[in-house]
This record gives C-alpha cells, structure tokens and sequence, in this order.
C-alpha cells in the first residue's frame, strides 16, 4: 500500500468526526440483504448515525474481508428510508442456521429488536520487519517496556482508545477498539507511529482476531432451567462463576448469559456470527423468562 | 461336615453333573470337592480352598505377618498387573559389611501406571481426610482411570486432575462437596480444581446436576454444633429464599449460609457470621449480603412449625 493513499486515509479519518464507525447502520443494512423485516427500536441504544453518510471509496485493500465485500455490493440505505418502512414482516425471513442437531433448535418468531454491541476488538498485524524494542520504548510516547515481565511493548494511543503489544519480530496485536474500522486504524496508526521512528514497518495480514459484544434483553432469566434443558451446551458452576457459559457451535462462539439478562457474546471474527448467535439465542432465553 | 454353595444365579462353572446338568453344584471346601446335590456324585475334586492358610488373631502381637498372600488385587483398575518383586530383607544375612541391603534395585512394576498407582494413593489420602465413603472413593477412581486413558488432560497435573475427580465422584453419588472443600484437602488451588473440572467433564461427556442449597446443609449444621432442629429450619428457609426468588445469582453456598446464620440466630443457639463463614467457606460479608436479601421476608421464610427463642422481629438487621 503506496505512501500518499495511507496519508490520505489517515487525514479523511481524523480530520471527519471521531464517532465514525463501521457500525450502527450496519444492521439495517445486513438485515435489508437478507430480505428480513427491520429490526424495531432502531439499530441499538444511543445509535447517532450522522445523516445521509456517504460510505468512502471502496479502498484496494490488501486483505478484503467479508464485511467490505458486502458493503461495497449494497446500495447505501439512507437513514430516512429506513425509518419510513412499516411494521415487522416475518413472510420473507429466511432462517439463517441450517436445522443441524447441534444447532439450539429456534423457532421463527420476530426479530429480537435488540442489537448486541461492539466492545472490544483484537486484531493482529504484521509490521514486515524486525523492531528494535528498546529504542521504540525510549523514543516513543505511551510505550511502556518490561522485558523482565513481558517481551514486548505496551504502546496506547488515545484517538480511538486503543492498546497494542509490539513484539521484536514485527508483529503486532491491537486490542481495545469498538468496532473493526477503528480496529483497523488504530493499527495503522501504531504502525505510523513505528514507520516514523525509522523501521520499515509495512501493513500485513492485518486480521481480526475475537470480537466480544454484549447485549440486554431486558427480562430476568432462569439459569438452572437453562442448564438442564441444553445440558450439552450449557457449562453453569455458581460456585465458579456466577454466569451461565453457553458454548454455540453453529457460529462457533461462546456466550455468557446472566440473570440479570445481561448476554456477552465472544470469540467471533466476523460482526454477522455475533448477531446471529445473539438471534439463536434470543427465543431460547424468552423461553426461561421469569415471572 | 459343612458346606457351601456358591454362585446360584451367576453362570455356572464348566463342569456339571453328567445326570444333572442343571443342577447346582455344591462346593465341599473342606475335602475340596464338587458334589451334586441331586444324586451325590463328586464331580470336580482338587478344587484349591482360597481360604487363608492359618488363623491369625489381630490383638496378637505378630512382628511378621504369616500370610503369604499378597493385598487384594483390583484388577480393574490396575490392568491386571501380575509382576512380583523381591522385598527387603529382614534377617542379618541380607545386608553386606557396608550396611547396604544386598538385593537392592527394585525395578519399577508398571512404569506405565506407576502414576496411576501415586494418584490412587493421593485420591486415597485425600478422601481419608475429609471420611468419605469408599463407594466415592471407588468412583473417584474410575474416573481417574477413564480421564488418564482417554490422555486428553495429559499435560494436566496428576493431583489436580485427581481432586477434581474426587470433586465430581461427590457430585455424582449426591454428596457435593464445595470447591473450598476439596481445596482444603488438596495441594491444588481452586481455580485449577475448576479448570481440570470442566475438561473432564468435557471429555468424558457427562454431566453432573446443579447444587442445591439443601446438600450442604447437615454438614454445615453437624460441623456448627447446631440442634436438628435449627437444621431443618434453616434447610425450610433456604428452599423458600430460593422458590421466592429473594437471592437471585447468588451462589447456593451463600444462601444456605445466610439461611443458617437466620435460623440460628432465631433460636436458643446463636452462631456468628463468622463461624458460619469459616465453616462454609464464605466471607462474612458474602453472608451479609444475603442475608440483607433474605431478611425482608423473614416471617414467611421460617417453617411454620419453628419455636423461635427470638422473635422474628428482634433478628439482627444488618
């Protein structure tokens, strides 16, 4: 990737608004493919899309990922057509998980309305060269470096808040961002911030590697009910922890389910396996609500 | 003459009577013959009495053991093992002019299961300490046999592996014991006790049921010191809090011991927080916590048979 495109992507996304994100519209637009109904209650609490967003110029990037494919394939809903369509419709739902044994059996009700969020993204990256720790740790700003503790540098960034482990080989792992966008830009702005201090740092196999979102479903839910009927999947030890560990194989991913009706969602790579983990969960939990 | 019969509903040996086959043979141990009842012939002879050989008194003070049988194989644990080894001497005449044993190398007897064997002791011991019963003991066991020959917790430690067989053998008979318990008993701390715990149950594909607040209850009571009584109130108590739904995601270990520190303190024997806490194996303040969930509803908690020494208006309010 050439010099001026990185300077250029870097100035579009600072300069622009520090909310800009892959994320709130998305679901509508997932949805929308689909050919599903829109998800009542708008995309999540505290969504502020600015309106009319013009998605940036499909970038040729090295490593295309699932998401970009779709995006670039959609047409860019804007936020008054969405808005404008009716009530739900479940006739052209189709469902999303093949009815394999495994697969906790759900049954085809209305959408959740609820959109699990984004809160920590980690991403691993190859910087292409073989870095000098210690002078990184002397020159930079925000590193910190304890090769008796750990082999690698501590670098943080505040833009998006973000944290990452720089090791000597020339990888590099980025946790902390809220959503894949900012994941990816952090990245690349640790990877700036090493190609400055005079290593030949360049940007490769960027991946995302877990993504963990969390969600309410409002209503209190009864663990032990849960447990026995989905014994196979279902690990719930009080004594241990007090979250009843749901282990999906369908999208492979692991949920922690509260009673307070709390959900954390981990272990995806992709956004589309957290949202339809959370869709095959959600009737099973309306089915231990208590009363 | 006395004798015995043997092995009516199990399968019969291979010899029968000629004239009888059905019927069941009877075993003369003392001339060691197999008679059939029917007509009285002898059809097995030089059948080998596995009794012992001598009588031995165990008051007597008998410096060596005559019995020259060995312990009581288990052969399903072990794999059959028949090797022998040659033991220490005892007289004189065993040692050289160093004062080292003649016949030293004991070569190892199974080095494959040799650690099977330390942890069997080890599961042993453990037991001992808390006096489980042998059935948990032979369970704990099994399982040690099935997780160490499936091999998928190889790089695990033997011992934590081991405790957290004994803790799903407790669970299994029925009995639970608490993480904390098998702690206490064990070199291996919790957290490594949990972690060895769901991969074996992962890879044995089981299951165990999930605790109670009533399974610990005459233990916790018996080792307080508190009258039956008390007991059965604070099990009623413990059962209503979580029926009613007073202690929502509390632990049941926290609950029982909210329900015991109520009821014991509503009658004649009162216990602490603390005492409760140390018996249990949870924080006075985790007790306190609950109890200030439970406390609101105390009137409807209590079994309606309960004589209250204190009052239900006069519990402590924490």
């Amino acid at each position: 990737m050439d010099e001026t495109a990185l300077e250029r992507y870097f100035d579009d996304s600072i300069a622009n608004d520090s909310g800009f994100s892959l994320g709130e519209g998305w679901m509508m637009r997932f949805l929308k493919a689909r050919g599903g109904a829109k998800a009542g209650g708008g995309g999540g609490p505290g969504s502020e899309l600015p309106p009319g967003r013009d998605w940036p110029r499909p970038r040729p990037r090295p490593s295309s990922t699932d998401h970009d494919d779709l995006t670039r394939a959609l047409p860019v809903a804007t936020e008054a057509e969405e808005e404008s369509q009716g009530a739900e419709s479940n006739t052209s739902f189709c469902p999303m998980t093949p009815m394999t044994p495994m697969t906790p059996m759900t049954p085809v009700t209305e959408r959740s309305g609820i959109t699990p969020q984004l809160q920590n993204i980690v991403s691993t990256v190859n910087l292409g060269c073989p870095l000098d720790l210690k002078f990184i740790a002397l020159q930079a700003r925000n590193a910190e470096y304890n090769p008796k503790r750990f082999a690698a540098v501590i670098m943080r960034i505040r833009e998006p808040r973000t944290t990452a482990l720089i090791f000597s080989s020339g990888k590099m792992v980025c946790t902390g961002a809220k959503s894949e966008e900012q994941s990816r830009l952090a990245a690349r702005k640790y990877a700036r911030v090493v190609q400055k201090l005079g290593f030949s740092a360049r940007f490769m196999d960027f991946k995302i590697q877990n993504m963990v979102a969390s969600c309410d479903v409002c209503f209190p839910i009864r663990l032990e009910g849960l447990v026995l009927t989905h014994q196979q999947f279902c690990s719930y030890e009080p004594e241990l922890f007090p979250g009843l560990i749901y282990r999906m194989v369908k999208p492979r991913i692991v949920l922690l389910i509260f009673v307070s009706g709390k959900v954390v969602l981990t272990g995806a790579k992709e956004r589309a396996e957290i949202y339809e983990a959370f869709e095959n969960i959600y009737p099973i939990l309306r089915g231990f609500r208590k009363h | 003459m006395a004798s015995t019969s043997r092995g009516e509903g199990l399968s019969l040996p291979r010899v029968t009577c000629p004239n009888h086959p059905e019927a069941c043979l009877v075993e003369d141990y003392r001339a060691g013959d197999m008679i059939c009842p029917e007509c009285g012939l002898v059809v097995g002879d030089r059948v080998i009495d596995v009794g012992s050989e001598w009588r031995t008194f165990s008051n007597e003070k008998a410096l060596k053991d005559p019995s020259r049988v060995g312990d009581a194989q288990n052969p399903l644990l072990n794999g059959g093992d028949l090797t022998t080894m040659i033991s220490k001497g005892t007289g004189a005449a065993s040692f050289d002019e160093f004062g080292n044993s003649k016949y030293q190398n004991r070569r190892t007897m199974s080095s494959s299961d040799r650690a099977m064997l330390n942890a069997f002791k080890e599961i042993s011991t453990m037991a001992d300490r808390i006096n489980l019963p042998r059935n948990i003991v032979d369970r704990t066991n099994n399982l040690f046999k099935q997780v160490y020959e499936q091999k998928s917790l190889k790089g695990r430690a033997n011992d934590a592996i081991a405790s957290a067989c004994l803790y799903i053998a407790c669970r299994q008979e029925g009995v639970p014991r608490t993480f904390k318990e098998i702690c206490a008993v064990s070199r291996i701390s919790k957290k490594e006790i949990g972690r060895c715990f769901k991969l074996i149950l992962k890879a044995l594909e089981t299951s165990v049921d999930l605790i109670t607040t009533g399974d610990f209850m005459s233990r916790f009571c018996s080792n307080l010191g508190l009258p039956k009584q008390v007991q059965m109130a604070a099990t009623y108590i413990a059962r209503k809090a979580v029926e009613m739904d007073l202690v929502p995601g509390r632990s049941p270990i926290s609950v029982a011991a909210a329900a015991i520190y109520m009821a014991s303190q509503a009658s004649a024997e009162k216990k602490t927080q603390k005492e409760i806490g140390d018996i249990a194996g949870v924080a006075d303040v985790t007790i306190r916590q609950s109890y200030r969930l439970i406390y609101p509803r105390a009137a409807e908690l209590f079994p309606p048979d309960f004589k209250f020494d204190t009052p239900v208006e006069k519990l402590p309010q924490l």
